[in-house]
C-alpha cells in the first residue's frame, strides 16, 4: 500500500514539475500572431504563385494584416467572393478588381511567319532571345519555345502546335502575371477580361516600318493607322509604327478587326457578319 | 617553365591558319555606324539627316561618363539615323553615310596615303614626353578608342585612376587564345615599333611604371617582332605564355603575368594591374600621333573557305560584312568573332564594329545533340574561374536565380569552355547566360 501511494506522490510531483516548466516556457516564448494572418490565409488560394509581388500567400496575408487594408495589395488569383472574404476579415470594405486576362502580342503564325533561320541551340525563349533574332526572322515577335507554358503554374497556357504560338486558356488564366515576366520579348499583355469577356487587341509588337515589317511577317502591324480612322471611341493609337487599343477606352465594336489590311487585330469573340460588312 | 594561368583552360586547338599580312580593304561606298559600339551608354549623335561629314569628324558624342563618341569613316552625306540590323538580326541605332563618288575617290587616296606615307614619317620616340598624361587621355576620349580585344570597353575610362587606385603593371594583351582570329598577331607582327610607342603612351596617361606585353606562345614571330622593337625599352618586356585559352581573358592575364588573383566581384583593377589589347595600343599610337581616330581597325576573315580569301584586312568601321571577299559556302555559317566566344551571323549586310575582331565560316553540321549529364565534372575541371558550369546551367534551366547569384554566377566570364568540354554537348553556357542575366536584375 506505502509503495502504491508513493509511486503516485513521486509521478505526481514530477508531473506537476513538467507541468510547470511547460507553462512557464510556452508564457516566455510565447509568439504573438494576429489570428486574422491565419484565416486570410486559409481564403488565399495557396498556389504561392507571386502573383501578388509577395513571396508567397502566407506573406500576402500577413502584409494585409500588418497595414490593416488591401490598399496596394491584390491577389490576382481570387475571386471577387474571395476578396471581400479577406476584406470582411480585415473589417474593411473591398474594392472590386477588374478581372484581368493575358493576352499575347503576336500573331507570326507558322503561315504568316515561315521559319526561316535554323537554330540548333537549346529550346528557350530566353537563349534564343539572347543569341540572335530566332528562327522566324522577327526581332519583336514571339519565339514559340513555350517559356510561358513553363513558368505558368495554372496549366493555362499551352503552345498550338499549328501555329506554334501559345494560346491563353481564359477560364484558367489568374493573371498572376508569371509569363509577361519571363517573356523575353516582353509581348504578354495583362488586359481587362473586358464585358461578356469581348476582348480586342492588336496582335503584333513589330515597331518596324510597315513594308520592313511586312517582310518578315505577313500578320504584322503596319502603322497604317486605318484602325484609328475607323473607331468611333478613339481607343486606338499608333505609336512607332505600331497599333495599340486602349482597353479602357474599347467598346469591343470590333470595327478596327475589319479595317485592318493585314488582320494584325483579333477578338476574343465572333464578330457578327453585319457589322463586318458595314466598315 | 613558362607562366599561364592555374586553374582550368582548354586547349581547342589554334587554327590560326590565315596569311598574317595586313591589306587595305577599299572603303564602302555606303557606312553604317552604330551608337552602341562599346559597353556604356550608347553615343549621341551630333549630326542630322542630310548633314556634310568628312572622314574623321565627330558625328556621335560620348554621353555618359563610360561612353565613347563614333567618328566618320568617310566623307559624305548622312542619308539617315535609324534602327539598322544588326548581325544577329536584331536591331540597333546607327547613323547611315552615304558618299558620292568624288567624296570616295579623295578618301581613298587620303587613305592609301596616310598608310604608305604618314604613318611611316611620324614615328618618333619622344611623344610620350612632349605630352602631359591629361593630353594623352584628352586625345584618347576623342578618338572614341575602345578596348579592341572585344569587350569594347571605352579606354579613357580605363586609364582614368582615382587617387586611391594604385597600379604598378601595364599588360598589353597579345595572347589571341580565341582559335581562327589573327588580327593581334598580323598587327604585332607588322607594326610593333608603333605599337611600342602607343604603350609609352598609355603608360604616360595612367602614370604606370612597367608594362609587360603578354603573348602566348603559338606566335613566335609575334614574339619576335616585339622583342626586336622594344629591345631599348627597359620598363616594358615580353613575355612568352603558355598557350591556353582563355588566357586572353583579363583576370586570367593578370593571373598568368603577375601570379595575382582579382578577388570575386572585384575590378581586375584592384590588383594594381591594368590590361589593354595590343590592337589598343597601336590604335592610342595612331590617335595621338597621327590624330586620326577610331575609324578602321583590322579584321581577320578566316575559316573554312579557300586559303586565299583567309586574309586580315584593314576596315572601316561600318563597312557591310558582305564587303569582305570571301565566299560563304552552303551548310556553313558565318560567326561574327571567334568560334568560342563569337555569335553566330544571321545578316550579312550588317556593318562591322569597333569590336568586330574577325569573321569566322564554319561549316559542319552544327551542334551535336544535347545528351543527359552524366556527373563527370568535365566543366568544372577546366571553368577559369573555378565555377560549377553544371549546377550553374541546372539554376538557369529551373529558373532557380537566386540560387544561382549565391553560387557566384557573377563571376562567369562567358569563355565557353564548359560546353567546349561537355561529353554531352549541353548548351551549358547558354543556360549559364541566363542565370547571370536574370540574376542581375
Amino acid at each position: 500500500m506505502n509503495l502504491i501511494i508513493c509511486s503516485v506522490l513521486v509521478l505526481g510531483i514530477i508531473g506537476f514539475a513538467g507541468a510547470l516548466m511547460l507553462y512557464a516556457t510556452a508564457r516566455r516564448f510565447h509568439v504573438d500572431e494576429d489570428p486574422r494572418i491565419d484565416r486570410i490565409a486559409s481564403v488565399l488560394p495557396g498556389a504561392n504563385c507571386g502573383g501578388c509581388g509577395l513571396k508567397g500567400c502566407r506573406d500576402f496575408a500577413t502584409r494585409c494584416v500588418e497595414q490593416g487594408s488591401l490598399k496596394g495589395l491584390h491577389c490576382p488569383v481570387s475571386s471577387a467572393e474571395n476578396t471581400s472574404a479577406i476584406a470582411s476579415i480585415l473589417g474593411v470594405t473591398a474594392e472590386t478588381a477588374v478581372r484581368r486576362i493575358a493576352v499575347l502580342h503576336c500573331n507570326g503564325s507558322c503561315q504568316a511567319r515561315p521559319e526561316t533561320y535554323v537554330y540548333d541551340g537549346a529550346l528557350t525563349c530566353a537563349i534564343m532571345d539572347a543569341t540572335g533574332v530566332g528562327t522566324r526572322g522577327c526581332s519583336y515577335g514571339c519565339l514559340g519555345c513555350g517559356d510561358c507554358v513553363a513558368v505558368c503554374k495554372f496549366g493555362a497556357i499551352s503552345i498550338d502546335p499549328a501555329t506554334k504560338l501559345p494560346v491563353v486558356d481564359t477560364d484558367k488564366c489568374t493573371a498572376c502575371g508569371a509569363c509577361v515576366n519571363e517573356c523575353p520579348r516582353h509581348i504578354i499583355e495583362l488586359r481587362p477580361s473586358g464585358r461578356l469577356d469581348r476582348r480586342v487587341w492588336v496582335a503584333c509588337s513589330n515597331r518596324e516600318r510597315g513594308a520592313v515589317a511586312r517582310k518578315t511577317c505577313k500578320a504584322a502591324c503596319i502603322g497604317c493607322s486605318k484602325c484609328v480612322k475607323t473607331c468611333p471611341f478613339g481607343a486606338v493609337e499608333v505609336n512607332h509604327n505600331l497599333s495599340y487599343i486602349n482597353p479602357d477606352l474599347c467598346k469591343t465594336c470590333g470595327k478596327c478587326v475589319a479595317s485592318c489590311p493585314t488582320g494584325a487585330i483579333l477578338t476574343s469573340f465572333t464578330i457578327p457578319a453585319k457589322t463586318a460588312t458595314e466598315s | 617553365m613558362k607562366h599561364t594561368f592555374k586553374k582550368g583552360g582548354i586547349h581547342p586547338g589554334s587554327f590560326k591558319t590565315a596569311s598574317p599580312d595586313i591589306e587595305l580593304l577599299p572603303l564602302p561606298m555606303t557606312a553604317t555606324v552604330l551608337l552602341s559600339q562599346h559597353i556604356g551608354r550608347p553615343a549621341n549623335p551630333t549630326v542630322q539627316k542630310g548633314d556634310k561629314v568628312c572622314r574623321g569628324m565627330v558625328i556621335a558624342e560620348n554621353s555618359a561618363y563610360i561612353s565613347a563618341s563614333v567618328h566618320a569613316p568617310i566623307s559624305g552625306t548622312v542619308a539617315s539615323i535609324d534602327d539598322v540590323v544588326l548581325p544577329n538580326g536584331k536591331n540597333g541605332r546607327a547613323i547611315i553615310i552615304k558618299a558620292a563618288p568624288e567624296e570616295h575617290e579623295a578618301d581613298t587616296a587620303a587613305r592609301n596615303s596616310y598608310w604608305s606615307d604618314t604613318i611611316p614619317a611620324v614615328l618618333s620616340r619622344d611623344l610620350s614626353e612632349s605630352l602631359t598624361a591629361d593630353e594623352i587621355r584628352t586625345r584618347i576620349e576623342r578618338a572614341g578608342i575602345v578596348g579592341l580585344g572585344g569587350a569594347t570597353f571605352p579606354s579613357h575610362v580605363k586609364i582614368d585612376l582615382k587617387p586611391t587606385q594604385k597600379v604598378d603593371t601595364l599588360i598589353i594583351n597579345g595572347c589571341e587564345c580565341e582559335p581562327y582570329l589573327r588580327c593581334d598577331d598580323a598587327i604585332m607582327r607588322s607594326c610593333p615599333g608603333y605599337i611600342a610607342e602607343g604603350i609609352e603612351l598609355i603608360m604616360k596617361a595612367a602614370s604606370i611604371s612597367r608594362a609587360v606585353v603578354a603573348v602566348e606562345d603559338n606566335k613566335p614571330q609575334a614574339i619576335e617582332a616585339m622583342r626586336g622593337a622594344l629591345d631599348s625599352m627597359h620598363n616594358i618586356s615580353v613575355m612568352s605564355l603558355k598557350t591556353k585559352y582563355p588566357q586572353g581573358g583579363e583576370k586570367q592575364l593578370i593571373e598568368a603575368v603577375t601570379d595575382r588573383r582579382v578577388a570575386s566581384g572585384a575590378l581586375p583593377v584592384s590588383t594594381g594591374v591594368i590590361v589593354q589589347n595590343v590592337a589598343t595600343a597601336f590604335a592610342v599610337w595612331q590617335a595621338v600621333a597621327t590624330g586620326q581616330p577610331l575609324i578602321e581597325r583590322v579584321v581577320t576573315i578566316t575559316g573554312d573557305i579557300p586559303a586565299e580569301q583567309r586574309r586580315n584586312y584593314i576596315a572601316a568601321i561600318g563597312t557591310p560584312l558582305s564587303d569582305f571577299p570571301f565566299s560563304l559556302p552552303d551548310e556553313a555559317r558565318a560567326i561574327v568573332g571567334g568560334p568560342m566566344m563569337g555569335k553566330t551571323a544571321v545578316c550579312l549586310d550588317a556593318p562591322i564594329t569597333k569590336g568586330t575582331s574577325g569573321l569566322t565560316v564554319l561549316s559542319g553540321k552544327g551542334r551535336r545533340p544535347v545528351q543527359p549529364c552524366i556527373r563527370c565534372g568535365a566543366c568544372s575541371d577546366v571553368c577559369p574561374m573555378g565555377l560549377d558550369p553544371y549546377l550553374l546551367a541546372t539554376y538557369g534551366r529551373l529558373r532557380m536565380f537566386d540560387e544561382a547569384a549565391k553560387a557566384d554566377v557573377a563571376d562567369c566570364i562567358e569563355c565557353g569552355s564548359c560546353s567546349w568540354s561537355c561529353p554531352s554537348s549541353r548548351p551549358i553556357l547558354d543556360f549559364i547566360r541566363v542565370a547571370k542575366q536574370r540574376s542581375r536584375k
